[in-house]
């Protein structure tokens, strides 16, 4: 998961990654930041996230992401 | 049925009054399907076959969608020690192919019918022009006599959205197709939306509500608030931005620049008065609707704006659009390799350009079928794009300049600056063509005469009645304008409650009035975004 808040931090180190449950919903990550974050997860990740996954309750926490991330590599 | 009629209010009122009369809870729903059939058919039969056009292809659509889906799901379970992981990659490629294909052809055969009435003329139009410019002759064919179904570009972007959501399997398809039909033809949100998402305007259609008072009121005071909106400034004001907008060159520009400023309070009164009498009436039955505005002429930047100005058309467009493109694998890909060649700023802001280009272009044609829409879409495109390359330059010149993003004069000046971007940018597709919308903008910077009389200043001046239609247009823009700033810090609505009945009561009896002697004679009984 380190790697994850290291791509996020990059993106906006100000935010407690650990502690935030509501980087979409708290508007704390915008459409552009979700963009740059989606292609980061999927380089580094080697996954495709589609459509189907953007949704708020993917993106709202570090944890979320994670079970995101570990969901899609499941289906592939 | 105009919907600021005496009948259509005789009509939500009987609504209302069965909705709670019913004993069974559970058939709520079924008194909002009649309703809204009964609302339809009064629009005439043949609006009726497109809306059910629309409601049966994408029932038929997202069921076959899900059997595919459980008869995959069900093979693979039952077989799952004979299957090899490449067959099972097989069958499932298998299943999403012919899923997409199910989707496609329903969007093909839905954006067919919105594009069919909504551009067909625009495009006749346009090969005409190109026939005769390489020919020389004029074409042999003639504009189309085309009458658009009521709320087809709405019902069918909500249809399709629910159908795309069905593919990427983000709700599970409507079984009964009742609800489904209501889903699509809820009369509230029919003519100019909101564009509501299946997972939300599900859960409020089909649970069952007990009566509130408290939403019962408050929904009246909305609906109230609503109508002053539409019948006292918006419709007011109409003639006054037609008269304008039609003869700008006969006007200064110092009018024709109050024009354009009018014309922006016109139609947010028109389009927000139309979602607060509609959500209104959906809160006195405890449904809520999507909100489509929240307070756009505060925003701080173009971007902002078009997401408190009928947001949900701009969440429809980020959905369905915007993001599939923006993280699209050719996409990024394209973005690496602009990234190599400009550097990373500018492989970073690509997929997002690319996808704002196609949102922008999408929005400009959804709202018109002219060159002025098309160029109305560019400009805002534009300037949002332009917003995001430049924003590492905005970010350094800030601290050299010492300004601080809390700071009460720098977002002041933002808003400001907002306001009156969106405004010019508003008029250039309203005017008339693309043509009348740039002399439009050129009357107001190169004519610099003073109005000498209420003639001059007051568009289509008559007598001293206009001095006391506009003084009452002027005080609803500042009434609004009130709210709205209230609505910053406060909760407006319950503060109301919180006042004494009698303060509370001559609020309402305040606005009443209003709408009974100037609003009744003027209302023209439609609203302006029903056109799109």
């Amino acid at each position: 998961m380190e790697e994850l808040i290291e791509i996020l931090m990059d993106i906006n180190p100000d935010v407690d990654y650990e502690k935030e449950q509501s980087l979409i919903d708290g508007k704390v990550l915008d459409s552009f930041s979700i963009i740059t974050l989606i292609g980061e997860i999927s380089d580094h990740f080697d996954i495709e996230i589609g459509p189907r996954y953007l949704v708020p309750e993917n993106f709202n926490s570090v944890q979320a992401m994670w079970d995101m991330i570990g969901r899609i590599q499941g289906e592939s | 049925m105009s919907i600021t009629s005496v009948l259509f209010l005789a009509f939500l009122a009987v609504v209302i009054i069965v909705y709670w009369a019913i004993p069974y809870k559970k058939y709520q729903w079924c008194v909002l399907l009649a309703a809204s059939c009964i609302f339809y058919l009064s629009t005439g039969s043949r609006n009726m076959i497109f809306v059910l056009t629309t409601s049966g292809t994408a029932y038929l659509a997202a069921g076959w969608m899900q059997r595919l889906t459980d008869a995959h799901n069900t093979y693979v379970k039952e077989h799952k020690a004979e299957l090899s992981r490449d067959e099972k990659k097989r069958l499932k490629q298998r299943t999403a192919l012919r899923r997409r294909w199910i989707m496609a052809v329903t969007m093909l055969l839905n954006f067919g019918i919105l594009c069919y009435f909504k551009y067909l003329n625009f495009a006749l139009e346009q090969i005409g022009t190109l026939v005769g410019f390489l020919s020389g002759r004029r074409p042999f064919w003639n504009s189309v006599d085309l009458l658009i179904p009521m709320g087809i570009s709405f019902y069918t972007f909500q249809t399709m959205g629910y159908l795309a959501d069905v593919y990427w399997e983000k709700v599970r398809p409507e079984r009964n197709f009742g609800k489904m039909f209501l889903f699509v033809s809820f009369f509230p949100q029919m003519t100019q939306g909101p564009i509501s998402n299946y997972g939300q305007l599900s859960g409020e259609l089909f649970a069952e509500h007990g009566f509130s008072y408290k939403n019962y009121s408050y929904g009246c005071q909305r609906m109230i608030w609503g109508f002053f909106k539409k019948l006292v400034v918006a419709d007011l004001l109409s003639p006054f931005v037609a008269e304008i907008f039609a003869s700008y060159e006969n006007y200064p520009g110092i009018t024709v620049l109050a024009g354009a400023f009018l014309y922006s309070a016109q139609i947010y009164a028109d389009f927000s008065g139309y979602m607060d009498i509609m959500c209104g009436f959906t809160e006195t039955l405890g449904i809520r609707l999507a909100e489509n505005f929240e307070r756009p002429y505060f925003s701080k930047s173009i971007a902002e704006y078009w997401r408190r100005w009928h947001i949900t058309l701009g969440a429809w467009f980020k959905t369905y659009i915007y993001y599939p493109i923006a993280v699209a694998k050719w996409n990024r890909n394209l973005a690496k390799r602009m990234q190599k060649k400009f550097g990373t700023a500018a492989g970073k802001s690509m997929p997002a350009s690319v996808a704002l280009v196609a949102v922008w272009l999408v929005t400009g044609l959804w709202h018109g079928a002219s060159w002025g829409y098309i160029a109305w879409g560019g400009v805002n495109g534009l300037f949002i794009i332009f917003s995001l390359w430049m924003e590492p330059v905005y970010e350094k010149g800030k601290q050299k300049l010492g300004i601080r993003e809390g700071q009460f004069w720098w977002k002041a000046f933002q808003t400001v600056r907002t306001f009156i971007l969106v405004t010019f940018i508003k008029v250039l597709p309203e005017v008339g063509t693309l043509g009348d919308g740039i002399g439009f903008w050129k009357r107001i910077f190169e004519n610099h005469e003073i109005p000498s009389s209420f003639t001059g200043l007051i568009p289509g001046y008559k007598g001293v009645s206009d001095l006391l239609t506009m003084a009452v247009i002027l005080f609803g823009i500042a009434l609004m304008l009130s709210v709205s700033l209230l609505q910053t810090k406060y909760k407006v609505r319950d503060w109301l409650q919180s006042r004494t009945r009698c303060a509370r009561w001559g609020a309402y009896l305040l606005l009443v009035l209003l709408i009974l002697v100037f609003g009744t004679g003027s209302s023209k009984g439609s609203f302006m975004y029903a056109q799109f």
